[in-house]
């Protein structure tokens, strides 16, 4: 064999480090089970058109032609298959789900970053009430709580906010675009050029912090009571609220805050968006919202739909490695399984050792630093007492 | 707080930006008599290391820094996705289509083209309707088409000097290129106050450095 190398992008786990991934995984899962959420697999590999829908700003999918010639791909994300099977399959609504894989993202080569990420998380399908945004985040929160995570940041976006704040100015349709994307780039430059017009108007001193509104949620939401009034706003900012004062109950520990300036996660959100980070994270430990618009792009009639994912290898990098705890090796002769297993059974943290002989089964103690208990001391040569 | 790590593009980006930096009330003491250090923490609020342009986004990306200061001619070519925040006023230059005196840009063939920076060669050829044959070169790009490799090149030019120098002329120009600030996305919500403040003060800092400029001038 020529090539042994792992292909760009990918890697092992095993040891320690997989351990406790498998265990945060089973955690989340136990999680949303205990919730009453069932569980829906769907295949690694899909046709690229699922995943028409998804903005791939810095990544890019694997992509192979199957015998027919139509481009399949690794799936990049775990959302939109859900949406196929829903429209597909003629499964009765309400339905809540929960799922856990490995999506596959193509990022720069060589940048250090990893195509293959573990993802779990739930899809709440066909409820239209807020009720269901907050089971997204009850879950979420909960997890993380579960995973001993203290220092943890809510942070709640909202995908109609700015385009409702958009088209309440007075610039022409060209301008206001360009305005949304300096925005939403935070190219402070360009959108300070972008909204001069507007200076000494009543959106003066919104549009003057707009880039940076985000972060405490009080000081947002004040900067928003500036903006003249309309419904509209009013009942994404009263949603907000109440959204922000369900956490505070819930999870009096975790600090929720407000981002006003973002852009939506994807372009079929539409209404509350939601992610999750520590004062240390080098990504989101999970992200979800509402996107009632998910299956528009597979079928004609709308549904209500929201979900949240965690990202599992973030959480993993949360976590503390434990140290490697003391095993007792069992040393048997070929005669003595029985024994062996009643053993295994009994002594917490063993495993049967398989060496050939006594010495080897000592070496092997000795050099991981593990205990030793010989079944055949006391015992003659030939095996018998 | 942990300070916060500012990824700087070392060379001419650094010559320029220290200054600014300074302006705006940070210590850059290590900075200015740096030897072959590449990480300064003489500013409790700042830690700065030096890297070369095209690695700013790798460190940036990874979240091992939360702010790198490069040019655009690096986020365009490597499309960023982070948040160029700031453009300074320092750095600035101009992407150029250049040649011999005899390139005909209107010729009935595929041409071809020697540059650093393929991707945004690539778009601007695409954007005009013309497939051409791109060669990405390391360094000394003039030398392609007096040598015969290219056709003509796709280049940064401040000054025009080195093109003068070596009978190259501009027959197109490009878009410009300036120096940025760019900010992790997920770092600015862990350090925004601190952010906004080193941005605010960064910002009078230029705007002050502009307009003595013009005073000069």
């Amino acid at each position: 064999m020529k090539n042994k190398n792992l292909p760009n992008g990918t890697r092992d786990e095993f040891g320690v480090q997989a351990e406790v991934k498998e265990a945060i995984q089973m955690k989340l899962l136990g999680l949303f089970k205990d919730r009453g959420f069932r569980k829906l697999t769907t295949p690694v590999l899909e046709y690229s058109d699922v995943f028409e829908p998804l903005s791939t700003d810095n990544y890019r999918p694997y992509q192979f032609l199957d015998e027919q010639g139509e481009t399949l791909v690794l799936r990049p994300d775990l959302t939109l298959p859900v949406a196929r099977v829903m429209s597909t399959t003629g499964v009765d609504l309400p339905v809540k789900w929960y799922y856990s894989g490995d999506v596959f993202r193509v990022k720069r080569r060589l940048s250090g970053s990893y195509n293959q990420t573990t993802q779990a998380g739930i899809e709440i399908i066909g409820y239209k009430g807020i009720k269901a945004d907050w089971e997204c985040l009850q879950v979420a929160l909960s997890g993380c709580q579960q995973m001993g995570l203290e220092d943890v940041t809510v942070e709640i976006s909202q995908a109609k906010f700015v385009d409702t704040v958009i088209n309440q100015l007075e610039l022409p349709e060209p301008t206001r675009n360009s305005l949304k994307m300096a925005l939403f780039d935070k190219d402070l430059n360009r959108y300070q050029s972008l909204w001069s017009p507007l200076v000494h108007t009543k959106f003066e001193k919104f549009l003057a912090e707009w880039p940076w509104l985000f972060g405490d949620f009080d000081q947002v939401i004040r900067i928003v009571e500036t903006l003249p009034r309309s419904t509209e706003l009013e009942a994404i900012i009263k949603d907000l609220i109440a959204t922000k004062s369900f956490i505070n109950q819930q999870f009096p520990n975790f600090q929720v805050t407000l981002d006003l300036s973002v852009r939506s996660p994807q372009s079929y959100y539409t209404g509350m968006a939601f992610r999750g980070f520590t004062g240390k994270s080098a990504d989101y430990l999970f992200s979800g919202g509402r996107y009632d618009d998910l299956l528009t792009n597979f079928q004609k009639v709308k549904v209500s739909a929201v979900g949240v994912a965690f990202d599992v290898d973030a959480l993993v990098e949360r976590t503390a490695l434990p140290a490697n705890k003391q095993q007792t090796l069992i040393y048997f002769d070929d005669d003595q399984w029985q024994l062996a297993e009643k053993k295994l059974q009994e002594i917490p943290n063993s495993t049967l050792c398989l060496t050939q002989s006594v010495q080897a089964a000592k070496r092997l103690a000795d050099s991981d630093g593990n205990k030793l208990l010989d079944l055949t001391e006391g015992r003659s040569q030939n095996g018998t007492n | 707080m942990e300070p916060i790590k500012i990824a700087l593009t070392k060379g001419r980006t650094e010559q320029q930006v220290v200054p600014l930096l300074e302006a705006s009330g940070i210590n850059c003491q290590g900075l200015k008599n740096k030897g072959r250090k590449l990480i300064f923490n003489d500013d409790p609020r700042y830690d700065f290391i030096l890297v070369k342009g095209p690695d700013v986004l790798t460190y940036l990306n990874s979240g091992t820094v939360q702010i790198g200061i490069v040019g655009s001619d690096v986020l365009d070519e490597q499309e960023n996705s982070q948040y160029a925040m700031l453009n300074l006023s320092v750095g600035k230059c101009r992407f150029v289509l250049a040649s011999t005196a005899d390139f005909n840009p209107q010729q009935q063939r595929r041409k071809i083209i020697a540059t650093k920076y393929p991707n945004i060669t690539k778009r601007y050829f695409e954007g005009i309707g013309e497939d051409v044959e791109i060669i990405k070169i390391e360094g000394s790009v003039e030398l392609a088409p007096l040598i015969g490799l290219a056709d003509a090149i796709v280049d940064i030019v401040e000054t025009g000097n080195t093109l003068r120098e070596n009978n190259l002329r501009v027959y197109a120009k490009l878009q410009p290129v300036n120096t940025k600030l760019v900010v992790n996305r997920l770092a600015l919500r862990q350090y925004q106050p601190q952010i906004k403040t080193l941005i605010s003060n960064l910002q009078t800092a230029d705007r002050q450095a502009v307009k003595s400029k013009l005073i000069r001038e």
